[in-house]
Formats: structure tokens, C-alpha cells, sequence
């Protein structure tokens, strides 16, 4: 007897359909799986055996073969063990055929029967949808994260016990269904609130405009300045995710074990991956290839506190993903890309004490400064935006009024993002405009060009330096509402700008 | 053309460089400038070298005309005076780079030594800028010895302010030291004068270093001390300007900060206290006789608020605004603006400060 169910195997941060194939047949007893499966999988023959007959169902002693199809495709991990169990119990008559052909199965059995959670079930539930079939029974645990995919029929399984009915045609009830699930996504968590930031009013305005421009941000100051108070805030101001974004979002959380509450889902990933980090922890890697902390942070923001203390070969290879958006991890059997559209803020003491030069306490040489400031900006500084630098606020300031939250802040993000949108479409921001865009796009009013002409000569800004510039004096004018990016714009902008020129 | 006899000196200080650098020992006190205040053949068996040895003083010239240096000796007109302050120690000869008519400029008119330390903080370094920049504009060469730090910033000052600046090297005056001070140097032979007192092709042992302070003390009519913590070497060249009579003047620092200790404690002792160029100008040529010239433009309003919050203490952008009142937006825009017109300067960190730039009308003090 033979019976095939369809379940995924995760190859980057999508979903692969594999079939289960399972063949009963004459011979002496035995059990064996095929198509490249790993060590997790191969197991997998004691977690089904021991499951189907704690669940009250015959284990057929005969002649058991399981393939994986397609074959040529490396299979990791315990996702396929209720696919193996469903098609034994099909082939050996114990449940009807029509099971394999209205769902697809993903999911870890325990020896009980009972059914654990596995990671990638989002884009698995993806991938199931254009397949022809009904639905996707999935362990209960994970059914908020299948239900976001409308018009796919989930199937929440406690045990597998619960396939019986299935098999009669009864969808079990979720605990929480898919409505709820899309439902309590519209609401968002409480975030950390741009109002617990007192007294630094140019630090708010910076991380409001690096919001509203999708500008990559590095504060610079002293220990208690701020700056992963003010970082922490980022997203509470940032535009929620759209319903596509929270989906790709989450898939790329649910490949890489990193689950969302479903109340954060429209709040955008915050990131902080600790300096320690390796390149490959950071960028994605290993083997088989799992996204890193920028895949994790996509559309959201990657936080990269104490930037001087990465490891510049870490710093280097998030080039790449800055300029296109996406990583790519290149291996001998072939490229993966991973998606990385994050935004990018660091934070860096303004030298190696900590105290800043300016300051008479600081005991640093300046050869220990300098060579600090190449270790903060050397690999990214083409990258960053925006340079905010902070002190440490006085007693006075912090106990002044409460300044404006973050939804009032946020509004103006949108309003601001909306005319960037209007200009440059498709949702874009003038962070993502090159040289070229930005010359035909961002009118340069007179005062304007010259105030920029004035820098150039005085600062020797190399054309990046103005594109950068430029960039962000358009997004002064996008707030200011202002069609022509003027002095003050500019003037604004440069006062943001970094300055390697000093000392 | 700089006689035979006392190029033959320079040759001789080139051929025992390393013995001298051997016998000066900081233990038994032994000093360069005590062995060379020696004639030559004392010089010799002090450092314990045999007789005779050297070039010619043929093929020095030939060295001279090739690194496109040039020699003066104490018998040429254009030899400067001051020199003679060093009494037996004083060179028989200096050897420089860039246009030779300017060493006449050093004489019959006050010059000033600018020093410091190397590890300068921004402070001393906006106002050895500002001194050299203040001085050199107002006609008075600028002395000083290329060294990072203070020294850098005295010669970038005079250079931005379109006067004479001698940069008096401690090892020959045809290569740059410390290297990364290449540009510098060669800004400098173009619009001033490098010295040394020993032939291009020496290489840069530690005694030159005393050695070459006590010429920048002997040039100048005052040696000025920028910013110096306690051990710094222009300490040293502070006491040779005394030893050979010129003045002494440091600029006062903060009382809490190790980086002026040095100047701060050469004004507690009785140096003269310098402010700024005038306060040398006043000095050097008498109270009101020439005034500081340059001023910086107008600032707007706004500018004036920053300008404010700036002298009162912030530096930065958030206490700038909320000291002025301003919205962060106008406050940013009038730092980028006074930046750029050079009334603000700001370190690798984007700390800002004042520099010392006087607004028309009445300026910062």
C-alpha cells in the first residue's frame, strides 16, 4: 500500500514543498526513511513509532519504507514527523486516503502523541496556500501563526490522536481562532514612549526625522546620555507595518525559532545584537543558512549599541545589505538571499574613556581618539545618514515638562512619509534615493545650493558626503512641508553631518 | 656663501650624532646642549670619537643643492643676531628649506615661539590656531617646531592668517618629522622657512630635541606655552627663553584639567599671561600700537542665541536649544551656519565650542 502526504522542508526563509512517501509492503519488519534526511530526521522513525501506538492506533509490523521526495533535497529537522505518521496510518487502511489530499501536514510528535511546535509554520501555511488543498493541520501551538494567511483552513492538532477526526471531516476548534488571531494583531503592544526622553530636544527631533526619512542614525555621547533610551524609542515612532510587511516579518521570525507575541505583530522588529556577535550571526550563515539579527530586524530597526567594539569584519559585511536591502549567503550548492530592509542606529562613546576630548577630565591621547573615531565610522560611515552628537543632560532639563509621546511624533512620520511617497512612490523614503534620484528629485532651491557649495569648500564633503547631505536637508523640507529644499535645510541638515575633518 | 669652517661644523654634528646621543644620559645629567657649547675637538673626545672622519665640505654643498636646501653661517649679513644668546653653544650654521630671503625677516622685528604639548586638547588647539593665525596676520613671523598637537595647529594658524611661519626641525631640515606631518612641511617651505641646525640627511635621534627648543627659545623674542601638562618638553624650551633672556608667556588653562598644569603653573611663577594676539601685540610692541584685525560676520539672531548657550557651557545640540529657546530645527541650522562662518568649532565627537573668532561688535570676552 502506498500513500504520500504533503508537508515543507524551510530553505532560507521559504517554505519548499516535500512529499512524504510512504510504501508498506511485504518482508521482514522494518523502518526506514530516505531523501537526505539529517540525523533529526532519521529519529524521527522512533518519535512516529513510539506516538502511533501510544495514540491508540496499530503500528503495521511489516515493511516500512519513507521517502522524501524531492530527493535531492537536504531535509533537517523533526517538521515531518506527523506527515510520516499521517501516510503510515493512510497506507495501512487506519485512516481514509481523502486526509492526504484536503491538507498538508507540518509538525514534531512526542513519544505520547502529543504534538510540539516547529519553527518556520508561517511560511510553510504560505506555501500551502496555492496548493490545491483545503488546509494545514499544524501543532495547536502554532495555529495563530498558520492563521494569518486568509483563506486557508487551518487545522490546530493537540495529539495525533486528533487525526481520526479530521480523517471524518471534523476540523478541530483553536483555542484562539484565526479571526482573533488577525483581530488582537491590529492592536498594538505598548512600546516605550518617546515622552521618557526629557530634556534633549535635538535628540528627539534627530531620531523624528531619521524616522520620517528612513535615515540611518549613530548618536555619539557620553555613557547615560541617552542614546539606547532614545534607540529603544525608535519603532514607537516608525509607521506600523502593513498586514504584507507583519506576514513577512513574522515568517522570517518563525524560520529563524524567534516567535512574535501576537500582539507586537504590527510593531516593527527591534533588534540589539550584542558586540560579541560573529559576522555570520549578524548577517545570517551557518549550516543549512539561518537569517541573522538584519534578517530579524527587517523592516524593523537593528540597534548596534557600542558600534566601535564590533568586529570590523562584522561591520563590513552589513555593507552590502544596506545598499540592496537583502543579504545574500553564498555556498557551494548555491546562493541564498535573505531579506534585510532595516534601519540602522548606532550608538558610540565619543572616545575611548568615554568622556569626550572636549572634556578636561578625558585622560585619551588624541592618536587613542582618533584612531576610536576610525573604529566608529571607518566601515559604515558612507552609510550613516544622520549624526547626532549628545551630552549628558542636566538635572534642570530632566525635570522639565513632559515632552510630547510617541503618537504625536508618529503622526508627523506618516504625514511626512506620505509626501516622500508621493514624490518617489511605491512607498519609498529619501534614505533609498541615490546621487542620481536625488538630483532630479529633491529641488535644490538657491540658498540652498549655496550653503552646500559653502560646506563643500569648507568641509571638502566628497560627493557622497552631499548625497548625504542632501538627502537629509530633503527630509528638513518634507517636514517643513516645503516643496524646494532651502537654506535652512541644508543648513539643518549639516549640523547632523559627522565630522572627521575635526582635531 | 656660508663659509667652510662653520659648515665643517655641521658635518662634524652629523658623523656624531649617535655617539652624542649615546653619552647624553638622562642618570649622570649629562646634556646635549652642554656638549655642544664644546669645540670640535673637545666635542670629539667627549663623545669619545678619534680624530678626523667626514665628507668634505665640497660634497655637502653637492648634498645641499640636490635636497634643495640651502646653509647660512654667523659670518653672512642675513645671519639672525638672536643666535649669539646661546653663547657657546649657539650653531655656527642653520641649514633650511624654502625661499633663503626670508631669514632675513627674522631679525630687527619681534617674532614669536609658539609650543605645547603633542597630546593637545581642543582647547589648546583652537587657541594655538587662533594666536598663530592673530600674529601672522598682524606681521610677526611665527616660530614653531612641526610637532603634533600645539605645534601643527601654530603653523596651520599663521598660514590661515597669510604671514611668515619657520618651523625649526630637530634633525634635517629637508624631511618632514613626525612623518605624518608631510602636507604641513610642505605648506611651510612654500610660504615660510624650514631650520635645523644640522645638515639635510640627518636622521632624528632623542638629544636633538632640547636641542632644537633652545633655537626656537633663542629666535623669539617671546616664547609663548600654549597648553603643556607638568612634564611637557616646551617646559623646557620656556626655561632656555628664560636662561637666554627672551620672554616667557602660557596661556592659562583650566585649573582642573592635567592638559595646562604645565602652563598654569608657569603663570603662577611669573610668566606673562596671554589671552590672545593682542595680549602679545600690546606686549611686543607696546599697549595699542597695532590691533588685532579680523572679525567674523554679523550673526543673526538666532546665531547670537546659539552663540549664548555656547559660551554659556553647552555643547551641544539639546542644551543649545534649550538654553536659546530655539526649535531644534533653527538651533541646528544656526550651528551648521556659525560652523561654517568659523565662530563654532567642533571635535571628532561633535562636541562644539567657541573658538576664539570676535564678532563685530563685541566678541566672546
Amino acid at each position: 500500500m502506498l500513500a504520500v502526504a504533503r508537508t515543507f522542508a524551510i530553505v532560507g526563509v521559504d517554505a519548499v514543498p516535500v512529499d512524504a512517501e510512504v510504501d508498506i509492503n511485504r518482508g521482514l519488519p522494518s523502518f526506514s526513511v530516505v531523501g537526505l534526511p539529517d540525523a533529526a530526521v532519521r529519529e524521527s522513525r522512533e518519535r512516529v513509532r513510539a506516538a502511533i501506538v501510544n495514540s491508540g492506533f496499530e503500528f503495521p509490523l511489516r515493511r516500512i519504507t519513507v521517502s522524501l521526495a524531492p530527493s535531492d533535497l537536504r531535509k533537517a529537522g523533526p517538521g515531518f514527523d506527523l506527515a510520516i505518521a499521517a501516510a503510515i496510518l493512510v497506507a495501512s487502511g487506519q485512516l481514509p486516503a481523502s486526509l492526504l489530499g484536503d491538507w498538508a501536514f507540518a509538525g514534531e510528535l512526542a513519544l505520547d502523541g502529543r504534538l510540539r511546535s516547529v519553527r518556520g509554520v508561517l511560511a510553510m501555511a504560505d506555501a500551502a496556500g496555492p496548493d490545491g488543498r483545503r488546509g494545514i493541520a499544524v501543532p495547536e501551538a502554532d495555529h495563530a501563526d498558520a492563521a494569518l494567511i486568509e483563506g486557508l483552513a487551518v487545522a490546530p492538532l493537540d495529539s495525533l490522536s486528533a487525526l481520526a477526526a479530521l480523517g471524518r471531516g471534523q476540523v478541530p476548534e483553536a483555542r484562539s481562532n484565526g479571526a482573533d488571531a488577525r483581530q488582537s494583531a491590529g492592536k498594538e503592544a505598548a512600546l516605550p514612549d518617546l515622552a521618557e526622553l526629557r530634556g534633549q530636544p535635538a535628540l528627539r527631533r534627530g531620531l523624528e526625522i531619521a524616522a520620517a526619512g528612513g535615515h540611518s542614525l549613530l548618536v555619539v555621547g557620553p555613557p547615560g546620555s541617552g542614546k539606547s533610551l532614545a534607540a529603544r524609542r525608535l519603532p514607537s515612532i516608525l509607521p506600523p507595518l502593513s498586514g504584507s510587511e507583519a506576514i513577512e516579518v513574522a515568517r522570517i521570525a518563525g524560520v529563524a525559532g524567534a516567535t512574535r507575541p501576537p500582539r507586537s505583530r504590527l510593531v516593527r522588529p527591534f533588534r540589539a545584537p550584542h558586540h560579541t556577535i560573529s559576522p555570520a550571526g549578524l548577517v545570517g550563515g551557518g549550516t543549512p543558512p539561518r537569517p541573522g539579527e538584519i534578517s530579524l530586524a527587517h523592516r524593523g530597526v537593528l540597534f548596534l549599541d557600542e558600534i566601535a567594539e564590533f568586529p570590523r569584519a562584522a561591520l563590513e559585511a552589513l555593507r552590502q545589505p544596506l545598499e540592496s536591502g537583502e543579504v545574500t549567503i553564498a555556498r557551494a550548492r548555491g546562493a541564498l538571499k535573505f531579506p534585510a530592509r532595516f534601519q540602522l542606529i548606532a550608538a558610540a562613546n565619543p572616545c575611548p574613556c568615554g568622556r569626550g576630548e572636549s572634556d578636561p577630565r578625558c585622560s585619551c591621547s588624541p592618536e587613542q581618539v582618533r584612531r576610536y573615531a576610525s573604529r566608529v565610522s571607518g566601515a559604515l560611515s558612507d552609510r550613516i545618514d544622520i549624526t547626532l552628537s549628545v551630552g549628558q543632560p542636566d538635572a534642570e532639563a530632566l525635570a522639565g515638562d513632559r515632552p510630547e509621546g510617541s503618537a504625536a511624533v508618529r503622526r508627523r512620520v506618516l504625514a511626512v512619509r506620505e509626501r516622500q511617497a508621493a514624490r518617489l512612490g511605491d512607498a519609498r523614503t529619501n534614505a533609498d534615493c541615490d546621487g542620481d534620484e536625488l538630483r532630479r528629485t529633491a529641488a535644490l532651491g538657491r540658498g540652498g545650493l549655496q550653503a552646500l557649495r559653502l560646506a563643500q569648500r569648507r568641509y571638502a564633503l566628497s560627493g557622497r558626503g552631499w548625497a548625504r547631505t542632501l538627502r537629509v536637508a530633503r527630509t528638513f523640507a518634507d517636514a517643513g512641508a516645503s516643496d524646494t529644499v532651502g537654506e535652512q535645510h541644508v543648513l539643518a541638515a549639516l549640523a547632523l553631518r559627522d565630522r572627521p575633518e575635526a582635531g | 656663501m656660508a663659509c667652510a669652517g662653520c659648515l665643517r661644523r655641521g658635518l662634524l654634528l652629523r658623523e656624531l650624532a649617535p655617539r652624542i646621543a649615546q653619552s647624553v644620559d638622562r642618570r649622570t645629567g649629562a646634556r646635549a646642549r652642554d656638549l655642544l657649547a664644546l669645540d670640535d675637538a673637545s666635542l670629539r673626545r667627549a663623545v669619545g670619537a678619534g680624530v678626523g672622519g667626514g665628507g668634505g665640505v665640497g660634497e655637502l654643498r653637492a648634498e645641499l643643492r640636490s635636497a634643495g636646501c640651502w646653509a647660512g653661517c654667523r659670518h653672512e649679513s642675513d645671519w639672525p643676531e638672536a643666535i649669539a644668546l646661546l653663547g657657546d653653544s649657539a650653531p655656527r650654521a642653520l641649514f633650511g628649506r624654502g625661499a633663503r630671503e626670508r631669514l632675513s625677516l627674522l631679525a630687527g622685528r619681534p617674532t614669536v615661539t609658539l609650543v605645547g604639548s603633542r597630546r593637545a586638547s581642543p582647547y589648546g588647539l583652537d587657541v594655538a590656531a587662533s594666536l598663530g593665525r592673530e600674529l601672522a596676520a598682524a606681521g610677526l613671523p611665527v616660530i614653531s617646531g612641526m610637532a603634533f598637537g600645539i605645534d601643527s595647529g601654530a603653523h596651520r594658524g599663521a598660514l590661515d592668517g597669510g604671514g611668515l611661519t619657520v618651523a625649526v626641525l630637530a634633525a634635517g631640515a629637508d624631511r618632514p618629522y613626525p612623518r605624518a606631518r608631510a602636507a604641513l612641511h610642505r605648506e611651510i617651505v612654500r610660504e615660510g622657512l624650514a631650520l635645523s641646525e644640522l645638515p639635510p640627511g640627518t636622521g632624528v635621534c632623542r638629544w636633538m630635541f632640547p636641542a632644537r627648543n633652545r633655537l626656537m627659545a633663542a629666535l623669539a623674542e617671546i616664547t609663548i606655552v600654549v597648553e603643556a601638562a607638568e612634564r611637557s618638553g616646551s617646559l623646557i624650551t620656556a626655561e632656555m627663553a628664560g636662561d637666554c633672556g627672551r620672554g616667557v608667556g602660557a596661556v592659562p588653562g583650566p585649573v582642573n584639567s592635567w592638559r595646562s598644569s604645565g602652563t598654569n603653573k608657569l603663570l603662577a611663577d611669573g610668566a606673562a599671561v596671554i589671552r590672545d594676539g593682542q595680549d602679545v601685540l600690546d606686549r611686543l610692541l607696546g599697549v595699542g600700537a597695532r590691533s588685532v584685525v579680523a572679525e567674523g560676520p554679523a550673526p543673526t539672531p538666532d546665531e547670537l542665541a546659539v552663540l549664548d548657550a555656547v559660551e554659556a557651557g553647552a555643547a551641544h545640540a539639546d542644551g543649545i536649544a534649550s538654553a536659546s529657546g530655539l526649535d531644534p530645527d533653527r538651533a541646528a541650522a544656526s550651528i551648521a551656519a556659525l560652523e561654517l562662518s568659523g565662530y563654532l568649532s567642533a571635535d571628532r565627537s561633535g562636541a562644539l565650542r567657541r573658538t576664539m573668532l570676535p564678532a563685530p561688535g563685541g566678541g566672546p570676552r
